[in-house]
């Protein structure tokens, strides 16, 4: 834990526990989407479903980073990470990412990546908000993976026809915003 | 459709296997089935056997995800007790 960095967060006015909680909740909800998306992935083929699968798998290596980069964050703050996997996996912010009954419906598919990207970014304005003016590093951190949840959501909203995401794929590499965090 | 004061809406807190119920604008919700409100907490700051009608204005979602849930009744003014 670093100490006087959980003070002056504590003294800004931001309840500690709580935000550790949401962290690492929502650390699980990325280690889980990981997870669900890679059997997404895996079954997003066919013509409609290959045009599907390079941003599916994009967001997939990005919410993996989004967990990455949250862990040292939940340690500074004085948390910790679940010993069980089952526990972490059932505390996750956001519902699983379930594979749809009919893999080969399209729409069902970006529904349900979609959706998941819908939740992280509300949750991740709901630690912006909490943090903003208050505690700096964290909202940076949140911040920029918020970032990248608003372009998996545009990504994915753009091909079930909600209108253009209004910006390019990834090219080549991943996490622009959180990449900071990696290193 | 069920009649509930604040205070017994308090008892559908979600906890130790009980129904969570929250409130909104005078009506309340059954949210026992949902992911987000395991254990009658949702993102570790909201409390199930609540109102959180003022609460929700700080939220990141609208009333519109609320409303996806069972309407289950309507939060009354506490009885008088003599």
């Amino acid at each position: 834990m670093a100490k006087v960095t959980r003070e002056v967060v504590e003294r800004a006015g931001v309840d500690v526990d709580q935000l550790v909680e949401l962290l690492v909740k929502n650390a699980a909800a990325e280690l889980t989407t990981y997870y669900y998306y890679t059997i997404l992935r895996v079954n997003l083929i066919g013509l409609e479903g290959e045009g599907i699968k390079e941003i599916a798998e994009t967001a997939r290596i990005e919410d993996r980073n989004h967990f990455e980069a949250l862990v040292p964050r939940i340690y500074e703050l004085g948390g910790e990470l679940p010993g069980s996997m089952k526990d972490f996996h059932d505390i996750s912010a956001c519902p699983p990412a379930d594979l749809p009954a009919d893999p080969a419906d399209v729409k069902a598919m970006l529904t349900v990546l979609v959706e998941a990207e819908r939740c992280a970014v509300r949750g991740y304005t709901h630690i912006c908000n909490l943090t903003a003016g208050k505690d700096h590093r964290t909202y940076d951190l949140a911040l920029a993976i918020l970032n990248e949840e608003i372009e998996h959501e545009s990504w994915f909203s753009e091909f079930l026809g909600e209108g253009p995401s209004g910006h390019f794929m990834r090219r080549g590499d991943t996490s622009p915003f959180v990449s900071k965090f990696l290193r | 459709m069920r009649e509930l004061t604040i205070e017994e809406l308090a008892q559908y807190n979600g906890r130790d296997r009980k129904p969570a119920y929250i409130a909104h604008r005078g009506k309340i919700y059954d949210v026992s089935r949902s992911f987000l409100w395991q254990g009658g907490r949702h993102q570790a700051i909201h409390d199930a056997g609540t109102d959180l009608t003022a609460a929700l204005e700080q939220a990141p979602h609208g009333p519109e995800l609320i409303e996806e849930f069972p309407l289950v009744g309507v939060l009354v003014e506490g009885k008088e007790h003599g």
